[in-house]
């Protein structure tokens, strides 16, 4: 696999998004025109508890340069309580990447609601830079694949 | 069997036509014909969501006789119904489509036209890939039931009981006592403006009573309940005779369970016993039901009341939105009753949440009731001490004290939470699907709850959420339809499934069952709502969740990460 250039390191960053809430929200920053990078790829999931951790080691393993999974807040799960194990499993997880010796940093949970457009073209647009600074994921660069 | 795959994508006006460059997309999807299994169909066109568009879609589905579809447009949340629909009219299987969201996504976020092509193309790629993973679903039509089941004859009840059975909807209604009314029944006038209710609510009841469309069970109380929105089967059982029971079939229920008083001989700073003369609000309000007038136990009209606002309310953790009002109700009662009657209420915090209750209070100031706001207020019988706001202390004697004790859950509502499957706040109160968005409804599809059985309120709100309940379950069931269960629900596959059980302590719904014998978890689908969570709860990869399956979510990713 080619080694990209650092200089002009362009992340491929996957994001699970709620059909319920932050689905409606990057439809709500798309409405409103906002400016966001295209580092992103949009998976929708009915609910953030459907992202299950073998999903998210995958499409590491694949060689996505971040991953985002973003949701209801806390209490406005349109399936009650789903967010709550979201949770639960990401901080699995965190551990699993440490474990691993994986950067933890890599991962990212956010909360967005329908109506945070806005926060929504924010995350996003940060964490494509927090990830950018970060600079490939290790996998692609690893003469092991 | 070759494929065939249609690929449309819609210009959306200049939404998308003039930030994607929708040629440069067809050009590159097209480079994925393949000579033997697989043949791609690449189109752009003006407005896929028009009446125009939907007949285009139809007639291309059929006339190259696709296999699959994918539409390059819009949101799922505008769309994706639209296109599910067109594809019921053809001979495509709807999840053998995919619609892919490039406005959003691409046109309207990606100010760079270069950029935004190539991400919708990216995007359109995921989705032919994905396309060709998905599988074929059947909906399954099930015939419904439309009669309803209410679970308490409060005012709760019977409103919803009414409101259901004069849409010639079958209703059988349980209460746990011998009569209807509830607490309502008791009252003599009601807030606001102290109207006399009795006769409405009399008149309520007669009517519930006599009604072809209600059967009126009393002394009966649930036993079980399975089953699920449209289909449930429940047994109520006699209280008196526990060997009668009666099995119900329904297609939605209403709890209407009401409310209890917290125990405010538990407090510590409340003194008394069944000899003294304290009393509760509703023990007043029945008192002045049953002989028109207020008498302390030696059948005298007492000469000073002391009346204390919120007792309980720190112990439950939430006020009870009604006592302030039912309070200065009585307090008024008092003085109509002897003018001449001293009558102190001692308060810390006054809840007038009416439009009519500021006016209410004045009034009943000017009629000489004194209301004294107090830190700290503890009885001894009815000798009251207390602390006023400004430290100040005191301490008098009562002929009578009454005693606003907080709204609580009523008798055996965890149990018949357990029963029902539904889940219960942390005050104790049945807990609403959403506190905002869905105030009525439950996370089970047909059950519903109404009234103080959900949390302090008055008549009128109650009343609201009864007929708000009843006209719910009159749109989701109607007589003679059937009702199409969601499709895209979990399976768990038997090879994988080691029992572990964990599934089921995720599902919010209890969707998913435990089958003894194989020793595995069964998702009853009708009861499934298709959120994934058991999905990722398995331990051993055990269950699907169609359409979104974890092969369907790896084409997708996979594109975005090559
Ligand atoms: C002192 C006082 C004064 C008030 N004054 C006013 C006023 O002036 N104006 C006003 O708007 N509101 C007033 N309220 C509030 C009013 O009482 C309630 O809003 C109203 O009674 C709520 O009706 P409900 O049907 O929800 O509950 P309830 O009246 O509690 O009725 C519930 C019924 O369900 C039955 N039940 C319970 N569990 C079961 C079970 N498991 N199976 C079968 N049946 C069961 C009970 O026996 C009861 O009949 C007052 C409240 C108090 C405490
Ligand atoms: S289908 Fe969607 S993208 Fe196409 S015209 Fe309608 S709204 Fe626009
Ligand atoms: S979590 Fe998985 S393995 Fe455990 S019982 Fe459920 S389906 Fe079976
Ligand atoms: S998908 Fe959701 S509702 Fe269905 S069985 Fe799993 S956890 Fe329950
Ligand atoms: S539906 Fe948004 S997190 Fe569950």
């Amino acid at each position: 696999m080619d080694k990209p250039n650092q200089n002009e390191f362009k992340p491929k960053i996957v994001g699970f998004l709620c059909n319920w809430c932050t689905y409606a929200a990057a439809d709500l920053a798309g409405s409103s025109k906002m400016e966001i990078d295209s580092a992103l790829t949009v998976i929708r999931v009915m609910c953030s508890s459907r992202v299950d951790p073998n999903l998210i080691l995958t499409i590491y393993f694949n060689g996505a340069d971040g991953i985002l999974i973003a949701g209801c807040h806390p209490g406005d799960c349109h399936y009650g309580k789903g967010n709550y194990f979201t949770r639960r499993r990401y901080a699995q997880m965190k551990q699993v990447f440490e474990t691993l010796n994986l950067d933890p940093g890599r991962l990212q949970l956010s909360w967005i609601s329908a109506a945070e457009g806005n926060r929504y073209a924010e995350v996003v647009n940060a964490f494509t830079e927090k990830i950018t600074a970060l600079g490939p994921n290790p996998i692609n660069q690893s003469s092991l694949f | 069997m070759k494929k065939k795959v249609g690929i449309y994508i819609c210009q959306c006006g200049p939404n998308i036509a003039d930030n994607v460059d929708i040629d440069k997309i067809i050009e590159s999807v097209s480079a994925f014909n393949d000579a033997d299994d697989l043949e791609i169909v690449a189109k752009p066109y003006g407005l896929l969501c028009s009446g125009e568009g939907k007949d285009y879609l139809k007639q291309e589905i059929e006339e190259n006789g696709l296999t699959h579809l994918v539409i390059g447009a819009c949101s799922p949340r505008d769309h994706n119904n639209t296109f599910i629909g067109v594809c019921k009219e053809t001979s495509l299987n709807p999840y053998l489509y995919k619609l892919i969201n490039i406005r959003e996504h691409c046109a309207w976020i990606i100010h760079d036209k270069d950029k935004a092509t190539e991400k919708a193309i990216q995007y359109i790629r995921g989705g032919l890939r994905r396309v060709l993973y998905q599988s074929e679903l059947f909906e399954n039509k099930l015939d419904t039931n439309p009669d309803v089941l209410v679970i308490g004859g409060g005012i709760a009840g019977i409103e919803a009981a009414l409101s259901l059975a004069d849409a010639d909807r079958q209703v059988f209604l349980i209460e746990k006592t011998d009569r209807l009314g509830g607490k309502a029944a008791t009252f003599k006038t009601v807030l606001p403006k102290q109207q006399d209710a009795v006769e409405a609510i009399q008149l309520k009841i007669q009517t519930v009573q006599d009604h072809p469309h209600i059967q009126v069970m009393l002394n009966t109380r649930l036993d079980r309940i399975i089953g699920f929105l449209g289909n449930f089967e429940a047994e109520v059982r006699s209280i008196d005779d526990a060997e009668k029971m009666t099995e119900l079939k329904i297609g939605a229920m209403v709890v209407a369970s009401g409310f209890s008083l917290y125990d405010a001989s538990t407090h510590p700073d409340f003194i008394f016993s069944g000899d003294d003369e304290v009393y509760t609000a509703l023990q007043i309000e029945q008192m002045i039901a049953e002989k028109n007038q207020v008498t302390t136990r030696s059948g005298k009209a007492p000469k000073s009341v002391a009346m204390i606002h919120c007792v309980g309310r720190e112990e439950v953790g939430y006020c009870s939105q009604i006592c302030c009002n039912a309070m200065i109700k009585l307090a008024a009662r008092f003085k109509t009753q002897s003018p001449d009657t001293t009558v102190k209420v001692f308060f810390r915090d006054l809840c007038l949440p009416h439009q009519d209750d500021q006016a209410f209070y004045n009034e009943i100031k000017a009629q000489g009731v004194e209301f004294v706001r107090v830190n700290r207020i503890a009885t001894e019988g009815s000798q009251i001490k207390f602390t006023t706001m400004d430290e100040n202390e005191g301490s008098e004697l009562f002929d009578m004290v009454v005693l606003a004790p907080a709204m609580i859950p009523a008798d055996g509502t965890p149990d018949l939470a357990t029963k029902l499957g539904i889940s219960l706040h942390e005050t104790g109160f049945f807990q609403e699907a959403h506190q905002a968005i869905n105030p009525v409804a439950t996370a089970t599809d047909g059950i519903f709850i109404v009234g103080t059985a959900h949390g302090p309120r008055g008549i009128q709100a109650t009343l609201l959420q009864a007929q708000a309940a009843a006209s719910k379950i009159r749109v989701q069931l109607i007589p003679g339809e059937q009702i199409v269960p969601e499709v895209r629900v979990s399976e768990t596959l038997e090879a994988f499934c080691m029992g572990c059980k964990t599934c089921l302590e995720v599902c919010h719904y209890g969707a998913i069952v435990f089958d003894e014998d194989k020793g595995i978890s069964v998702v009853k689908e009708a009861v499934c709502r298709g959120c994934g969570n058991c999905v990722g709860s398995c331990p051993s990869g055990a269950i699907q969740l169609k359409h979104f399956t974890n092969p369907q979510l790896y084409q997708e990713m996979i594109e975005a990460v090559q």
